[in-house]
């Protein structure tokens, strides 16, 4: 089973999105996810063209996704928009600087870095290059002058992760993905004991279970 | 003081509402009375007609089909809400389907030779749910925190199930009455009157048991919820003093029970506004019917009420007999 | 027809208006928080009129004095930075767009452990941080009130835990808390108004592993419903409590004692950002200078209350500096912003091979004070721990920053979302007097300077983590059937004590009825007044202060002691 496929078949039929018409799903949330939908995936307006092109490499080795996937999240895009907003997280490190800024001169200094060890760009490098970069950068092992005095694993741990990581699990596809059940209101729950389901909830494909089985039942959700 | 009881139970913070679903559960309750005083009414002309037991039998027929229904319904939803995990779990309402029909069938003067099957069917249904005590007990013990009151709350309701094996006994009541000489009906060796009487009281003792635990798992939240656990009682003892008492304790007996009977109609649409009350209300009815108060429990007393009135009926039917109990 | 139907139509249109942008409690009237587009009257007052009470922050402190001192026949402005939300049409089920309640303000962190805040700690709406609070409502420890004399380390608290044990109640009852029948720990107490909640798959876990190893556990009492109450539903266990509660089964600030605030004829403002507290020639306050609207303002009061949590707080009364109070106002002693105090929040989280879906259900059910309570440990203070129900963006960050995952290893690990189970706990840290909240050179969008918040943990912080985290894995690894467990450092919880209350005036910013020592018609009602911090969440302690404040004002007010004495020691 290839790795695109294994994310898949845990919960294989389950489209979280199939419940935006049930009781789970008020109005607000539906709003709030339409808009999430709406972004497209080269949507950009905060980065420049240069800095997009290094944070869609980047965005793409945080959170690797299967080719050809339909419903792809256009992670690099959320993240532009998280920045358009301007809305923080209410904290910063102070040897930090504010977060568009730690943005641009993060991405430029991981270029930057590229340049200076493998004589590319960031986005130009094999995915083992940009990992080995990226992991680099989370052990704060990077030190070139670009970095401006911005320790890049404080860049990595309150840039990237709310910023980049963060966002994926804001999408439905990550959410199918991971079998989460998903906005829930004014419908919530019943069955809350160990190994037990609503039958709005995602079917899990466990040892033994038969695939088409599991997908049958996913597919009911929300019918 | 049911329109300010009601006013109170929309109102326990600053802000409240009442009069409109008040008024739907106050309907309800007429409903449910209406109908009871149309059934028993509708009774009496035929009754002239045939032998006291056979009319009893018949009353306590209907009454065990009320309690199977009520079973049926309950354990069918709660069931469905644990997800069938158990396949044991479709015992109950598939048992509780066939005791009902057996019931009804009893009701409707079926041939005499079907007498077996029925009473086989209301025996079955009384073992079941004394099995089903057995599954539902130990469910709750497993559980971390054993016989605690999460629980007792939340576990496999422990009554449930004896709801279902009053529902057999009291069906096998009715046939071993049909059967009985009307001279001298006797249940387990007693007048068959008085002995009902005892019965019907303890199995309403259960009923208020079971209401009473589940309601204080609502906190008591409506002042409406005492009912259940107020009326009931006092006809459950009305009942047992009539057994030993006789005749002269009949006729205050009786109001109770219709009360009591009455009250199980009602607790239903009461339960309706419950399951209003909660979010989304019958929209989200595929939460709230499971998560709401239970729409079929309450007529359970409504059930145990009218064995109550066929035991006051029999008592009336046999006077003196009534001395024989407990000596 | 929708009272037949129930409450929370699933389909109201969302409103109109913007409430993060222009106010909605003015004209005569506040949003009704328990019905979609709904008002209710709000008295006004003019800014002229001296009000008996301005109250800034409408939090677990701010929001219940203002109800207490309305009831009390005190007119009262309480104000808010944050909006005033419907929870039933502005809520969404999703945790990225529900930040929208956290205080996301630019804020500094340093130290030696700096602070996370925003989401964990920090709120920015009408009814505070209880807008989005994880519900828990437990009680100090008594000792704890005392826990210089008994147990030896913090301050003591210059208020009995008997008087205490008293609000306590008067607040589970006006927050109708879902508890158990009885509490395994600590004193008799009266009966939680409701009965607990069904237990989760994850509050399970916990108390197997509790059973297991022979510790007591409980139900968590919690501030959600387990019964219908007035127009509130009962909990429908959708799990997004600390994204704020769309049904209005959580019982907030914003949905208790600001309705009967109001109803008591409070004003509140919202989108009201107070910026300074005045003075007087006396010395005294005479009201505050808050931005709304688009413009500065001032509110005329003969008392003004600072309620604004422990970094808010204190930054208020350094930003209040004048000449004739030039370290900031009630700050003689120096105290102010200094012995900030927060909670440990250390966990252990491992893969379970049930499925545990702790997206269901408020994430703390079950929770054990084991050792809170028991005495024999290796540290000053106790904790308690609780089971938890992370969200998906949540999740992610926990294994991105605490385990270091990204690429396909998160990929892979999240795939087991659904199997993730947990143990979290809340640990006393000890009051130290470098852990502060100063003013940064850096102002924020009202022109303010913002806070700089230090913090460093001490040995005996240290020394609780290692202990909570060995004890929590072992209890986890003796549930049974949890693999891959792991633990989680890098969190606190709660925010407190950074203008702490005392018998001294040398040593205390605030008096034991959190009256300022040096200017007297100046009240702080808060977590900042805590002198030490138990290892209990502390939204219920908030509350029952405040309404033992609100108890004292009024007597003080009937013998004409508004007005301090000056004092002949």
């Amino acid at each position: 089973m290839s790795d695109a496929e294994s994310r898949t078949e845990r919960y294989p039929g389950y489209d979280v999105l199939s419940k935006r018409d049930t009781p789970s799903w008020n109005a607000k949330t539906r709003a709030v996810v339409d808009e999430r939908l709406a972004v497209g995936e080269e949507d950009h307006r905060f980065f420049s063209d240069t800095e997009w092109q290094i944070l869609s490499a980047l965005c793409d080795r945080l959170v690797p996704q299967p080719p050809g996937r339909s419903a792809r999240v256009p992670l690099a895009a959320l993240v532009d928009a998280k920045l358009q907003s301007g809305k923080g997280d209410g904290y910063r490190h102070d040897n930090m600087p504010p977060m568009a800024e730690a943005w641009q001169r993060g991405l430029s200094a991981l270029d930057a870095e590229a340049q200076l060890r493998y004589g590319q760009r960031f986005h130009d490098l094999g995915p083992r290059d940009q990992d080995a970069l990226i992991a680099a950068m989370q052990d704060g092992a990077l030190d070139c002058a670009a970095w401006g005095g911005m320790p890049p694993d404080l860049f990595f741990h309150h840039r990237i992760v709310p910023d980049a990581i963060k966002s994926y699990y804001t999408h439905p596809t990550a959410w199918s993905e991971i079998g989460f059940g998903g906005p829930a209101s004014p419908r919530g729950y019943v069955r809350l004991d160990l190994d037990r389901r609503d039958p709005w909830e995602a079917r899990e494909r466990r040892d033994g279970d038969d695939a088409d089985a599991v997908r049958r039942t996913n597919e009911r959700i929300g019918r | 003081m049911p329109f300010d009881s009601l006013r109170r139970m929309s109102s326990g913070s600053p802000i409240g509402h009442g009069i409109v679903p008040g008024a739907v559960a106050m309907v309800g309750a007429g409903l449910g009375a209406g109908l009871l005083g149309w059934w028993l009414t509708s009774q009496r002309p035929r009754a002239r007609r045939e032998a006291h037991t056979h009319r009893a039998a018949r009353r306590l027929n209907h009454a065990a089909s009320l309690l199977g229904a009520a079973v049926m319904a309950d354990s069918g939803l709660e069931h469905f809400r644990g997800d069938y995990h158990n396949r044991a779990m479709f015992a109950a309402p598939s048992v509780a389907a066939l005791q009902v029909t057996s019931s009804m069938l009893g009701a409707v003067r079926t041939p005499s030779r079907w007498s077996t099957a029925r009473h086989a069917a209301q025996v079955s249904a009384g073992l079941t749910g004394i099995v089903g005590l057995g599954f539902h007990t130990y469910n709750v013990a497993k559980r971390p925190g054993g016989f605690s009151w999460q629980n007792l709350f939340y576990g496999a309701p422990v009554g449930a199930p004896f709801a279902l094996a009053l529902a057999g006994a009291v069906g096998a009541a009715a046939e071993h009455l049909r059967a009985a000489d009307p001279g001298r009906a006797e249940i387990l060796g007693q007048p068959a009157g008085p002995a009902l009487a005892l019965g019907t009281a303890v199995g309403l003792a259960g009923t208020v048991a079971e209401a009473g635990l589940m309601h204080f798992r609502g906190a008591f939240h409506n002042p409406l919820m005492w009912l259940p656990v107020s009326v009931p009682p006092i006809a459950a003892g009305l009942l047992t003093r009539a057994a030993f008492v006789g005749r002269g304790a009949i006729p205050a007996t009786r109001v109770w029970l219709a009360a009591t009977a009455a009250l199980g109609f009602a607790g239903t649409a009461f339960h309706a506004f419950g399951v209003a009350r909660n979010m989304g209300g019958w929209r989200n009815w595929s939460q709230t019917l499971q998560s709401g108060p239970p729409l079929p429990a309450p007529p359970s007393f409504t059930g145990m009420a009218l064995a109550g009135l066929a035991a006051l009926d029999l008592m009336e039917a046999q006077p003196g007999e009534t001395d024989h109990v407990g000596r | 027809m929708s009272l037949l139907f129930g409450q929370g139509p699933a389909d109201v249109t969302p409103p109109s208006d913007d409430p993060e942008r222009e106010p909605r409690a003015r004209d005569g009237r506040a949003p009704d928080v328990m019905r979609v587009g709904g008002w209710t009257p709000m008295r006004e007052y003019n800014e002229d009129e001296e009000v008996d009470f301005v109250i800034v922050g409408t939090g677990a402190g701010g929001g219940t004095l203002a109800a207490k001192l309305s009831e009390y026949g005190f007119s009262v402005v309480a104000m808010d930075a944050g909006p005033y939300w419907r929870p039933l049409e502005d809520f969404a089920s999703d945790e990225a767009h529900q930040s929208k309640l956290y205080w996301t303000d630019p804020r500094i962190v340093d130290g030696d452990n700096p602070l996370q805040l925003g989401a964990n700690n920090c709120g920015k709406s009408v009814g505070g941080s209880t807008v989005h609070f994880a519900m828990v409502s437990l009680r100090f420890r008594p000792e704890w009130f005392r826990a210089r004399t008994l147990l030896g380390y913090g301050a003591d608290w210059p208020i009995d835990w008997r008087e205490m044990w008293t609000y306590y109640g008067e607040v589970e009852q006006t927050l109708a808390i879902s508890g158990p029948i009885s509490y395994p720990w600590g004193p008799k107490r009266p009966r939680y108004p409701y009965r607990a909640h069904e237990l989760n798959a994850a509050a399970k876990v916990l108390a197997r592993g509790a059973e297991a190893l022979g510790i007591a556990w409980t139900e968590t009492p919690i501030a959600t419903l387990s019964a219908p109450r007035g127009l509130a539903p009962p909990c429908v266990y959708r799990g997004f409590c600390t994204s704020g509660c769309s049904t209005n089964a959580k019982q907030s600030v914003l949905n208790t004692w600001l309705v009967r605030a109001l109803a008591a004829g409070a004003e509140i403002r919202d989108l009201a950002m107070v910026g300074q507290v005045e003075t007087g020639p006396d010395g005294r306050a005479t009201g505050v200078r808050y931005h709304r609207e688009g413009r500065w303002r001032f509110q005329r009061a003969k008392n003004v209350v600072v309620a604004g949590y422990a970094i808010e707080t204190p930054r208020l009364l350094l930003n209040s500096a004048s000449a004739r109070h030039p370290d900031g106002l009630a700050n003689s002693s120096g105290l102010v912003g200094r012995y900030l105090t927060v909670q440990g929040n250390q966990a252990v989280w491992g893969t379970s091979e049930e499925e545990i879906r702790a997206y269901k259900a408020p994430p703390s059910l079950a929770l054990t004070e084991h050792w809170n309570y028991d005495d024999d440990k290796d540290f000053h203070g106790g904790y308690c721990y609780m089971a938890q129900g992370p969200l998906p963006t949540l999740w992610s960050s926990t294994l991105a920053s605490g385990r270091g995952l990204w690429g396909d290893a998160l990929v892979s690990e999240m795939g087991n979302y659904n199997h993730v189970v947990g143990l979290k706990n809340v640990g006393e840290y000890m009051a130290q007097e470098r852990n502060r909240v100063t003013l940064a050179d850096e102002t924020d969008q009202y022109g303010l300077r913002v806070a700089r918040v230090t913090y460093s943990w001490c040995e005996n912080d240290r020394a609780q983590n290692a202990h909570a985290l060995r004890f929590m894995g072992q209890a986890l690894e003796a549930a049974g059937g949890v693999h891959d467990i792991w633990e989680q450092t890098d969190d606190t919880c709660h925010l407190n004590g950074s203008c702490r209350m005392g018998s001294d005036p040398r040593t205390s910013v605030v008096d034991a009825d959190c009256r300022s020592w040096d200017v007297d018609n100046l009240w702080i009602c808060d977590g900042s007044v805590f002198p030490t911090v138990g290892g209990v969440n502390p939204s219920l302690t908030i509350q029952a202060i405040a309404c033992r404040t609100a108890d004292r004002i009024r007597t003080m007010a009937t013998r004409g002691e508004m007005r301090r004495k000056v004092s002949t020691r």
